[in-house]
């Protein structure tokens, strides 16, 4: 099966979802039973995909490629490098879980499994695309399944849920109330989400359109384009075209991030989603948000890429403090959370802004374990408001007595996303601060008082949840007993601590995949601000520094403190 | 000009199909005469049954290459022809198919009905052969009469009739334009078929002229500003005929005017790029942003159908032969998601006698197939993948970035995403809100034919174009001596002018 790993992940989930268009609703366990299926294909390819994936080779692997339409030079060409794979294996976990998660949803089963499906693979299509065509194509196919289930399975907020006298109920139901901003019913957050969403993403698209045009290939093809595309040094509108397509590519897809001026969609989106939808809109969706900006910016535009990346460096400040102040005053669990992950994604950015081998390394390695770490917080805030019906830190508490079980993983989760050592969060953090200290050293105090900010208002959620007195209305509340809903958040624990204590494989595929992109960013020189003769002398001497780096850390036998030295010198 | 009219058989073949669907018309009225009681689906299947035939035929002349020209250059079969038949033949069955239930509702006259479908399709034929003036005004008008009937044929209903006579008055004011318009093109180049024009000097005359003649042109397709007949048209026509109405006179008008800018007009085309331009931006934006305030399903459709005439034409802004192609698979994309929305209007108001989007509350829970279809179809219109119309607003997004048009595309993606709003009000209503009563809904056999159909071809062209996308090159062969912007492209300009 090896070299068609990549169909099986893909379309595993699609063929589960056509499979359960043709069953009944009524056959709910056989509905439970393809869905899991599938995601199970899924999962274990992944796995698969990530342990054969050759580290000391490099470069895309399992590449498959297929003449989709030549007229537009598009073809659906998947390939993964060592950055797309943790995250496709992310994904497949994700799905895994959400599936059990979402176990004992009553309400159009069927209908919930065949779009959360769909989501995971247009999620997973993003991280193995080679074409950017099919990049937007999974891109923008991931954005639908998100209104229908966040309108369908989500969960209105306190205020809406208040509005029960006559004239607040009229006003519930009228269609204008999409523009009622202050009441955050689910409507409101599923349509804030695809608008807020689409219009960035058309944005990425003309920037697409733009490489395409200019690029005078006719094609598509990142592989091509990376090699060929010749973009500089194009006068356009009093600056030059590649910033253009660069700012139009980062911020159209910095918005999915979510990056601070762009995030307003997210945390209203992650609190009317059902569970499963937001710890796969938290753990993977975001992150295609990242992975486009490197796969598309870095890899075809790396000099503008080196001129521009100090604006996320700056923006990612204001992603994690104002994240951060935000989630410690929120009362709504999920609105917490919500917060915390854009503040999070903050920390991401500040890796790639830093450009540096160990930076980036760390932020695709955050990503990973930022998937695990916020997955399980979501599974739990849904576990709680399935018991009490109430996502309202103070109305709750006291709920450890009720639910030990899930008390104990909700400890652990916190750790995880503050990055305690025990979690392979820790070693993605570790890395991101030493990496950027260099470039970088105020953005990385505003990192590390941010940590801080995370162990605070998680440590106030977990107390308002599970510590204190109980309210009696919540006495018939009870744990998670089942294997069925114990298994996917011992699944996400398991590899969150288990790439604590082995991460040699993650960080040397990681590292591969960062490698070649960095090289190529901090090596070239942009051709417009020197002339042909400064061109050549500065390139000999920038190129040498550039090979032992490499091979020194990669072979590094402890990437807990990876090289502290290397941050400083 | 002589005309040297003598026709051989061989010529006649190239009228075949026409020729096949005139008899068939002149047996359905018999059939309906001598039979006054023969079921009406028996003659919808009737009619059916030649247009399949015809359209066997049109596919044969597709396949074996048969075309040429006849009366003088006036009839031209060539291969953008056949498309564009079998396209108005294919829809033409589609939408007798969707209105085999609807048919109660006559009165009267059920019988011509099928017939006045029928020679509308015959008209609009002959248009997707028009090459000259004079052939496009008869044509032109031979379609148009069969539908000033059909607007008004729910008798009894004020709203039929107040469209009918709008639609009349209106339609008959774009006659006029367009009688205008041809004399005074003829009375500037002494011409009327549209290759002999190439070469001939912008005078003031025939500026004019030509302006007239897309001013009644636009008046068919509805474009803004000449499509104040549209919403409250489509609104009281019979739903069969509205949804006939939004795409098959439509289609053959866009045949014309590929005809007339890219044969006739090919000299000029900087000057009428940028009119098209203009009314390709008006359009869009103002279908999207007056169909947010809608609040009837047909209305809605009205809108967003003036919006997509809007896209469509940023494929003739383009005056390129990847734009015309991508025009023509943008119109088959269109035809499937469009045919299906309106089967799907016509199922509701057949189940619940309702047309008002707040009536489709809840049928997701109703009617799970009724819902989905409708899902596909409005996220096709809206340009989502995976489906057909996401391909075809790429398609002509990416003909019109290789021209530079990048005002035009900017405008038309940030219309995608205001229809994205409409559109998901729809699909909110849908899925999202309790339906006001839980019965299930009934769907009558023909129309589930309509709706797998347009599923299939909304789902298939989204999922794997190439074979469409072959086709519709080849398809325009005959303008592959256009501009190919593809050719001399590496070397950008030095500044590139943003606008039109």
């Amino acid at each position: 099966m090896g070299d068609y790993a990549l169909l099986y992940i893909l379309f595993a989930p699609f063929m589960g979802a056509i499979a359960l268009i043709f069953v009944s609703n009524r056959q709910a366990m056989l509905v439970r039973g393809i869905a899991a299926g599938a995601a199970l294909v899924s999962l274990l390819a992944s796995l698969y995909l990530f342990y054969a994936y050759d580290h000391v080779k490099g470069g895309f692997q399992f590449v498959q490629r297929f003449e989709w339409s030549h007229q537009l030079g598009i073809s659906l060409h998947l390939g993964v490098d060592g950055i797309g794979t943790p995250l496709v294996l992310a994904s497949g976990i994700l799905l895994f879980a959400g599936i059990f998660v979402s176990w004992h949803i009553k309400d159009r089963t069927k209908e919930f499994y065949i779009w959360l499906l769909i989501l995971a693979a247009a999620t997973i299509g993003v991280f193995m695309s080679l074409d950017l065509f099919f990049l937007f194509f999974f891109y923008e196919l991931s954005v639908i399944p998100m209104y229908l289930l966040l309108g369908m399975w989500g969960s209105h907020t306190k205020q809406y849920n208040e509005m029960t006298d006559p004239e607040g109920l009229k006003r519930r139901d009228s269609v204008g109330f999409i523009f009622n901003f202050g009441s955050n019913s689910k409507e409101y957050a599923a349509m804030k989400l695809v608008l807020f969403l689409s219009a960035f993403a058309v944005a990425a698209l003309m920037g697409i359109l733009l490489i395409y045009k200019f690029s005078g290939l006719n094609t598509f093809d990142i592989l091509v384009l990376r090699e060929q595309a010749k973009l500089m040094n194009i006068p356009v509108l009093g600056t030059t075209l590649d910033k253009i397509i660069w700012l139009l590519i980062f911020f159209g897809f910095a918005s999915i991030a979510p990056l601070w001026p762009l995030h307003s969609w997210s945390p209203v989106g992650h609190a009317a989603a059902p569970a499963a939808t937001s710890m796969l809109h938290a753990g993977v969706l975001m992150k295609l948000g990242h992975f486009s900006i490197i796969r598309v910016a870095f890899e075809i535009l790396p000099e503008t890429t080196r001129e521009l990346m100090p604006i996320a460096a700056v923006l990612c400040m204001f992603s994690i403090v104002y994240g951060g102040f935000v989630a410690f005053y929120a009362k709504d669990t999920k609105y917490v959370i919500g917060y915390s992950s854009s503040s999070h994604m903050g920390y991401v950015f500040l890796g790639m802004a830093a450009l540096d081998y160990i930076s980036l390394t760390g932020a695709v390695m955050y990503m990973f374990a930022h998937a695990m770490a916020t997955g399980m917080l979501f599974a739990m805030a849904g576990w709680v408001y399935d018991q009490t019906h109430s996502r309202d830190i103070p109305a709750l508490g006291g709920l450890s007595n009720r639910m030990p079980f899930i008390s104990g993983c909700f400890v652990v989760a916190c750790m995880a996303s503050i990055g305690v050592p025990g979690t392979v969060n820790f070693i993605a953090e570790v890395m991101i601060i030493v990496g950027s200290w260099n470039k970088y050293p105020f953005q990385v105090i505003v990192a590390v008082v941010g940590i801080v900010l995370t162990l605070a208002y998680l440590f106030k959620m977990m107390r308002g949840l599970f510590y204190g007195p109980m309210d009696q209305k919540y006495s018939h509340a009870h744990d998670a007993v089942s294997l069925v809903d114990r298994l996917p958040l011992l699944i996400m624990i398991t590899v969150s601590i288990g790439f604590f204590f082995f991460p040699m494989h993650l960080y040397n595929v990681v590292r591969s995949g960062v490698d070649p992109l960095i090289s190529k960013i901090i090596r070239v020189v942009p051709v417009a601000s020197l002339n042909r003769e400064a061109f050549d002398v500065k390139r000999e001497t920038t190129d040498p520094p550039e090979t032992p780096d490499a091979p020194l850390l990669t072979s590094n036998p402890s990437p807990l403190t990876p090289h502290p030295s290397r941050g400083l010198e | 000009m002589t005309f040297a009219l003598t026709i051989s058989p061989s010529d006649l073949l190239l009228l075949l199909p026409e020729i096949l669907l005139t008899s068939w018309l002149c047996l359905i009225l018999i059939i309906d005469f001598s039979f006054p009681r023969l079921p009406n689906e028996q003659l919808a299947y009737f009619s059916i049954a030649g247009l399949v035939a015809t359209l066997g035929c049109l596919a044969w002349f597709d396949i074996t290459g048969i075309t040429g020209t006849l009366f003088a250059n006036m009839f031209a079969l060539d291969r953008m022809a056949l498309f564009f038949k079998m396209f108005i033949v294919g829809s033409t069955i589609l939408v007798i198919l969707a209105s085999i239930d609807y048919i109660h509702r006559f009165k009267f006259f059920r019988g011509e009905y099928y017939f006045l479908v029928v020679m509308s399709a015959l008209g609009m034929m002959f248009m997707a052969s028009a090459n000259d003036l004079l052939s496009v005004f008869v044509a032109l008008e031979f379609s148009t009469i069969g539908f000033y009937v059909l607007v008004a044929y729910l008798r009894e209903d004020m709203a039929s009739n107040e469209a009918g006579i709008k639609f009349f008055i209106l339609g008959i004011f774009a006659a006029g334009l367009l009688a205008y318009g041809i004399s005074l093109v003829y009375g500037e180049t002494g011409k009327l078929v549209f290759s002999d024009m190439q070469a001939a000097q912008a005078t003031p005359g025939l500026v004019i002229g030509f302006l007239l003649i897309f001013g009644a042109l636009g008046f068919k397709i509805g474009a803004v500003p000449f499509h104040s007949w549209i919403p409250d048209t489509y609104h009281g026509s019979p739903t069969p005929v509205t949804a006939f109405l939004s795409i098959a006179p439509k289609a053959a008008a866009f045949a014309i005017l590929i005809r007339m800018f890219f044969v006739a007009l090919a000299t000029f085309k900087p000057i009428w790029a940028l009119l098209i331009v203009a009314v390709s931006i008006l359009s869009m934006t103002y279908g999207n942003i007056v169909a947010i305030a809608q609040k009837n399903m047909k209305r809605l459709l009205a809108y967003s159908g003036i919006a997509q005439i809007g896209n469509l034409l940023i494929g003739l802004a383009t005056g390129t032969k990847m734009g015309s192609d991508a025009m023509l698979f943008y119109l088959l994309t269109y035809l499937f998601a469009n045919i299906g929305a309106w089967a799907i209007v016509i199922a509701v108001s057949e189940a619940i006698g309702s047309e008002e989007i707040d009536d489709y509350s809840g049928l997701g829970r109703r009617s799970p197939f009724l819902a989905f279809s409708m899902l596909i179809f409005l996220l096709s219109l809206a340009g989502v993948p995976p489906l057909a119309g996401f391909i075809g607003k790429l398609y002509i997004f990416v003909a019109a970035i290789k021209e530079g048009l990048y005002v035009l595309i900017t405008v038309g993606l940030i219309n995608i995403v205001i229809s994205l709003y409409y559109y998901l009000i729809v699909v909110k209503k849908m899925y999202i809100s309790e339906p006001h009563d839980r019965s299930p809904l009934k769907i009558s056999g023909p129309i589930k034919v309509v709706l797998y159909v347009c599923l299939a071809g909304t789902l298939t062209i989204g999922i794997y174009p190439q074979p469409v996308t072959d086709w519709v090159v080849s398809a325009l062969l005959m303008f592959s001596n256009l501009a190919d912007p593809t050719a001399s492209l590496p070397v950008p300009p030095a500044v590139i002018p943003f606008g039109g």
